[in-house]
């Protein structure tokens, strides 16, 4: 029985999820190819984007693993994989352990492998949340239903912020948001909620800025804000990415300039340690124009949709929470990435899920969308 | 609430999440159309200001013909060593790099077996001031660099042999000071242009090359170059950018026609080979130029390109001034050949007549002073204006200058085009002088006014009388024509786009009112000057063809030291002139001995081309 069930399952899978989700890496592997081309080498090896290519099967691999593991089998395994996913990001900032990169320590050594402990901490963490908020005993009006959820969230956020990457800190929050939306927190105190988050950051800026001292590891993020209100007051350095990405859009026009024909990156004006990851929208935006840039949009559209619909069919609210955090996690990266090239937001971290090139994220990405799925070929009928 | 309605309200939470992602979506589509498309031309341009360099191309620069077509100075492609600093680049500081360029010129010098050109400070300034363009290291390769470079680096990165342009005058120095020479130097840009680099064009130096550099240069064009961030030429094509910002061919320069007649220009420099001297000829019927020759010359193919110090320095610092053109840039004065001037002066006024005769003794008194006749031993004895100029008694002339006054003398020549630039389409050209009373006031304030013995001085062309060679050769023409004063001619046109030669028409100044029994006495003495026995230019006499002219012997400098400019003046043939001919010929003896047979070479050579001497 057990042998024809396997794959009935797959049958079951969302094909369009699927469908959008390969389109996505595999135009984003053209972009990488794009991105570290060079006319100058012989166009047959491309190192980033066959690496790229063996990190999308391995999360392909995920992906099916997870879209057939039951979800709520993990819920016996999700606080295990919280303690792994606090414990490895504890790890990063032991010295001699953490590997820094680009003035951040965000990277352990695993198997001979750099791995990031934030990629499995998101997941688990979402993992939790969703347990815990869809215990029956718990009543969302409740206070201690929204405190309890914090707590939860607080110790992965912190040790994120320590290391230092503001940028994730905050996605893992406005998920935990998204998810307590959807676990129906009263409209009331979800605005209350929003209004203090609000204030927090608020006061968190004022900090950033009248007391610089207090927070020093964060005073890349002061930089950076001042730099998005005037990327010009310094456009050699702190405000050059800006400025770049933004050339590269913008210069990319309605049809952009052409498959691997983009010069921003060609020419070293988009600097080429992250034109690859961070990066990848203003290469594409560049060469495929604002039609391009519209479709990578609306593939991103279809995995969203895809992804609040398994919420909506799911079987029971776990399964439901679960598929609405990690959707909300795509959304998060995807806007925030996008924003930050076209200078809507500050230059951050983030890169984009499933084009950018990065083994752990692609591999986390994947695996993310298969549990979506597992809720989904499990769903109601 | 019922367990349904829950879920309801669950689903469309969902709902109003999806919908506010897809709407956060939306906004990013929003932002990106307003820089994808209303503002992309903006991002656009601001793109190509960062990466976009404009290079000035020069035109092809334009050819000298000889007006029988033989060509005087052309293009030839020239080798170049060049090196790509993109490729020689290294990390780090931008001294890393230029010591890294400087390693390979080293490298190069000695397979070349040649001293570098470049010195540090010069790839410094390369890399400071136009980074993305190749680095010349040698000019002018010989094939056998060539051969050899081409051999034995094999593999090395960044280096290159290109092709340029370069100028030659295929009849080495003939004529060299009227074509001049070209450098290589920045051109100055219009405002309106925008290039972001110009290479060193071919400009000229001197003569027509520096007359006409602006038609021999053409238009330039622009040609499009990708740098990279760190400013370095990207050489790889970049179709995507450079073909949208559109680039323009550079246009030739136009060829130039010169009136100058390669075989008399031959001549006249063969004439005076060896010797500090000029040598103008002239078709008196249009004021063609026909030679134009100074000597001693130069090879303007050894100063075009790279120039060694050493060739630059023994050419400017050799004191019989090589590079000076002594047709129109020195000030000789006339001596004798000024005679003429004078006597048709004094015959126009009415002041004299073909049978004015004076008495010479071989001295002339001006109160206590002693104006000598160079027959100042014996004399000249009684003579009329005719014998007067054919024997060029300066006694005869004192009287006759004395008679008719300064005044109509300096009048009639500078209608003769003396004292003035001629306008020939040179460069450095001088005006020569005739002075006047109020000149020497200006000038000479010591020496109060005109004197009386000024006026003796420049009855015989001398004293502060001074003209060019190009000048005499005029004047010389003017009684060859009868009266009619052109301007010196020497570019019949150039060439337009088309092929076709737009020339410019002769310019007629002046026509003198003379009267012709006057003209036909002094032409006559002219002509028995030479072929008369006791001519004074006896030496100057060919056969089968009748050559008029005057003899000159002009003193300069301090009294007794003898210091001579010998001249002759002439034209030929007698009854219907082609050639009017102004000769000089510095520190020589005597117009009639040093000059004259100078001239019967040179007018041998024009007239009997067969049995001439010594022609090239």
């Amino acid at each position: 029985m057990s042998f024809f069930r396997f794959p009935r399952r797959l049958l079951r899978l969302d094909w369009t999820l699927v469908l959008a989700m390969l389109a996505l890496f595999i135009g984003g592997l053209c972009f990488i190819y794009s991105a570290s081309y060079r006319a100058a080498e012989l166009p047959v090896s491309n190192p980033l984007a066959q690496k790229q290519l063996r990190f999308g099967l391995i999360g392909l691999a995920a992906f099916l693993a997870m879209a057939l593991l039951d979800y709520r089998r993990l819920r016996d395994l999700a606080w295990p994989l919280y303690l792994l996913g606090v414990l490895g990001l504890a790890l990063v900032l032991v010295p001699g352990i953490g590997k820094k990169m680009y003035g951040a320590v965000r990277w352990i050594s695993l198997a001979g492998m750099q791995v990031q402990p934030s990629e499995l901490a998101k997941l688990a963490t979402i993992l939790v949340l969703a347990r815990f908020l869809s215990n029956p005993g718990r009543d969302p009006a409740h206070f201690s239903y929204l405190a309890l959820a914090f707590v939860i969230v607080l110790p992965p956020v912190l040790l994120i912020l320590k290391e230092p990457d503001l940028s994730t800190a905050s996605t893992l929050l406005g998920v935990t948001l998204i998810m307590l939306f959807a676990a129906g927190v009263p409209l009331r105190t979800f605005v209350i909620l929003l209004c203090g988050g609000g204030l927090v950051i608020g006061a968190l800026f004022a900090l950033l800025f009248l007391k610089p001292d207090w927070v020093p590891h964060l005073g890349y993020v002061k930089e950076r804000i001042i730099v998005f209100f005037d990327p010009g007051r310094d456009p050699l350095k702190t405000g050059w990415n800006a400025i770049q990405s933004a050339l590269a859009v913008g210069s990319g026009g309605l049809w952009g300039k052409g498959y691997l024909q983009g010069t921003q990156d060609v020419l070293g004006y988009l600097p080429r340690t992250v034109s690859a990851n961070d990066f990848i929208f203003p290469v594409i935006a560049e060469e495929v124009g604002f039609v391009g840039s519209s479709v990578l949009l609306s593939l991103y559209a279809v995995v969203l949709f895809a992804g609040v619909r398994a919420a909506a069919v799911a079987q029971d609210k776990m399964g439901r929470l679960l598929a609405a955090g990690l959707t909300g996690l795509v959304f998060c990266h995807v806007f925030v990435n996008i924003a930050m090239t076209i200078g809507l937001l500050p230059i951050m971290g983030i890169p984009l899920p499933l084009v950018s090139y990065g083994g752990t994220f692609v591999v986390g990405a994947m695996a993310a969308l298969g549990l979506v799925q597992s809720v989904y070929v499990r769903r109601r009928l | 609430m019922s367990a349904s309605s829950l879920l309801n309200d669950e689903v469309f939470r969902l709902r109003l999440l999806l919908a506010a992602m897809l709407l956060a979506l939306g906004t990013l589509v929003a932002r990106l159309y307003w820089m994808q498309v209303t503002n992309a031309a903006l991002f656009q341009h601001n793109l190509s200001e960062q990466s976009i360099r404009r290079v000035y191309v020069p035109g092809q620069r334009g050819q000298i013909f000889a007006r029988d077509g033989t060509l005087l100075a052309a293009n030839q492609p020239s080798y170049n060593l060049v090196l790509y600093l993109e490729e020689l680049r290294r990390p780090g500081r931008w001294q890393n790099t230029v010591t890294n360029v400087e390693a390979v010129v080293q490298q190069l010098a000695r397979l070349l077996g040649q001293p570098p050109q470049l010195k540090r400070s010069d790839i410094l300034a390369h890399v400071h001031r136009r980074l993305p363009l190749p680095l010349v290291a040698w000019r002018n390769l010989t094939p056998v660099a060539r051969a050899r470079i081409a051999e034995r680096t094999l593999g090395w990165r960044g280096i290159a042999v290109e092709v340029e342009p370069s100028r030659v005058y295929p009849e080495g120095p003939l004529a060299a000071h009227v074509l001049g020479y070209v450098k290589r130097a920045e051109p100055e840009l219009g405002e309106d242009d925008s290039f972001n680099y110009v290479e060193p064009e071919l400009t000229g130096a001197a003569g027509i090359e520096r007359r006409f550099d602006h038609a021999l240069r053409g238009a330039p064009g622009e040609k499009i170059i990708a740098v990279d961030v760190s400013g370095y030429n990207y050489r790889y094509q970049l179709p995507g950018l450079a073909d949208k910002l559109g680039h323009r061919d550079a246009v030739a320069g136009r060829d130039v026609l010169l009136s100058l007649d390669p075989r008399i220009q031959r001549l006249a420099e063969n004439a005076l080979d060896g010797l500090n001297g000029a040598a103008v000829v002239l078709d008196p019927n249009n004021g063609d130029v026909l030679a134009l020759a100074s000597q001693p010359r130069f090879d303007p193919n050894e100063l075009t390109g790279f120039i060694p110090t050493e060739t630059w320095q023994a050419l400017s610092q050799n004191p019989d001034k090589p590079l000076r053109n002594r047709t129109i840039s020195e000030n000789y004065a006339p001596g004798s050949i000024f005679k003429p001037v004078v006597a048709m002066a004094a015959l126009d006024l009415a002041r004299a007549s073909p049978n004015t005769s004076y008495n010479c003794p071989g001295h002339f008194m001006l109160g206590k002073a002693r104006f000598n006749c160079w027959e100042k031993l014996a004399g000249h004895g009684t003579l009329n204006l005719h014998d007067a100029l054919m024997y060029s008694c300066n006694v005869y002339f004192f009287n006759l200058g004395l008679h008719i006054g300064p005044e109509v003398i300096h009048d009639r020549a500078l209608e003769l085009g003396l004292g003035a630039r001629s306008g020939i389409e040179l460069d450095g050209e001088v005006p020569g002088l005739v002075p006047d009373d109020e000149w020497k006031r200006r000038e000479r304030k010591a020496e109060g006014g005109w004197r009386e013995g000024d006026t003796c001085n420049m009855s015989i062309g001398q004293g502060a009388v001074l003209v060019t060679p190009l000048q005499m050769a005029n004047v010389a023409a003017v009684l060859a024509n009868g009266g009619k004063v052109w301007q010196p001619h020497l570019v019949l046109g150039l060439r337009d786009a088309q092929g076709v030669w737009q020339r410019t028409p002769p310019k007629l100044t002046r026509v003198m009112a003379w009267n012709a029994n006057h003209l036909r006495l002094v032409r006559e003495a002219m002509c028995d000057v030479i072929n008369a026995p006791t001519g004074t230019g006896k030496h100057a006499k060919i056969a089968g063809v009748l050559v008029a002219g005057k003899t000159g012997t002009a003193e300069h400098g301090s009294k007794g030291e003898g210091h001579k400019w010998t001249w002759m003046i002439a034209f030929a043939p007698y009854d219907a002139p082609r050639y009017a001919v102004a000769m000089l010929v510095e520190e020589g003896v005597s117009g009639g001995s040093t000059v004259a047979p100078l001239l019967q070479k040179m007018m041998q050579g024009i007239f009997h081309p067969d049995n001439a001497e010594g022609e090239g």
